[in-house]
């Protein structure tokens, strides 16, 4: 089970050290940095809440945020409904460590592994997270770094997630449908563009027609 | 210092959010395999919305400088061929932000 975890382990401990890293740098206590990792445990919200906390915004407006960067979780849970464990404890921290790589490695070794080795799987995903943040965290309280541009990091993650969707997806339209909508939503209102845009692509994704391909998935 | 009661609050919260999204389709499985609409927007949605995560996100570290968007567009370029290549999330990740960092700090546009 090391051997499925050893790759997350290589992604989850530097990006967890970078999340700590910034969190403290931003001005709140070390400890809270691996208390979010324990609780939120979602990699892109977690970088995305960094500026917002250091602007002061309500807690409200970042809780909105956190729906819509992880809104695309609601979509893995629905392939690996019969995969999980029965038992109640097991199943439900599964549940709330499911992150995207989680989800990956499970998708990937579901069929063939016990309750104990998916529970195992998941728990030590989330350990490496905690892990390199609270070492993040405990660097930053020490070091203080001016380096224009870090926090680039959360961009460069969401273009990796990007990238992973449109593999999976195998079809552009979204992609391209969501550049229009934040070209035309940056130029009505560029405070809301974002917003904006979600509701345009929401729109669009509502009236799309899948191709034949998508056609097969629809009919199951 | 950011005060840490405030702090918290904010944990729980988006704790609670990504809990709720992450638990829903285990919880409303039928009903959301009953719409065909939900299929539809699992298909469109996540690729979309990232996309927008990432303008949005490359937006704004643009309009914090005035040297117009290149060293974005030179980082986003680079994050997004080496994980369309390599596949390694951590490699597009470092790649890209040391190189972003070097544009910002050296000055070059």
């Amino acid at each position: 089970m090391l051997a499925l975890s050893a790759p997350v382990a290589m992604g989850y401990i530097p990006l967890g050290m970078v999340f700590g890293f910034l969190f403290v740098q931003a001005g709140a206590s070390w400890w809270l940095a691996p208390l979010s990792s324990l609780i939120v445990y979602a990699g892109a919200a977690q970088y995305m809440m960094i500026p917002m906390i250091a602007a002061g915004l309500s807690a409200g407006t970042i809780a909105l945020a956190t729906l819509i960067v992880n809104l695309r979780h609601v979509f893995y849970g629905l392939s690996l409904l019969d995969a999980l464990p029965r038992r109640k404890l097991l199943r439900w921290y599964i549940i709330f460590a499911l992150t995207d790589e989680t989800y990956s490695v499970l998708t990937t070794i579901a069929p063939a592994t016990s309750d104990k080795q998916m529970t195992l799987i998941a728990a030590l995903n989330h350990t490496w997270w905690v892990l390199g943040t609270l070492i993040g965290a405990l660097i930053g309280a020490r070091a203080h770094v001016a380096l224009a541009g870090l926090d680039f990091v959360l961009a460069a993650l969401f273009a990796v997630l990007t990238v992973e969707q449109w593999r999976t997806k195998k079809n552009a339209a979204p992609l391209w449908v969501a550049l229009a909508a934040y070209a035309l939503a940056y130029a009505l209102a560029a405070p809301h563009a974002l917003v904006i845009a979600i509701v345009l692509s929401l729109a669009a994704g509502t009236l799309w027609q899948a191709k034949p391909a998508a056609a097969g998935e629809a009919r199951r | 210092m950011i005060a840490s009661g405030y702090l918290i609050g904010v944990i729980a919260a988006m704790g609670i959010i990504t809990f709720a999204l992450r638990a829903l389709p285990f919880v409303a499985a039928q009903w959301l395999q009953k719409h065909p609409l939900v299929h539809k927007l699992g298909q469109f949605l996540p690729l979309a919305i990232m996309t927008l995560l990432l303008v949005h996100s490359a937006t704004g570290a643009a309009r914090e400088h005035a040297s117009g968007p290149w060293p974005e567009l030179l980082a986003v370029a680079l994050v997004v061929l080496l994980q369309w290549r390599r596949r390694n999330a951590l490699l597009s990740i470092v790649a890209g932000t040391c190189v972003y960092v070097l544009l910002r700090n050296l000055n070059l546009f």
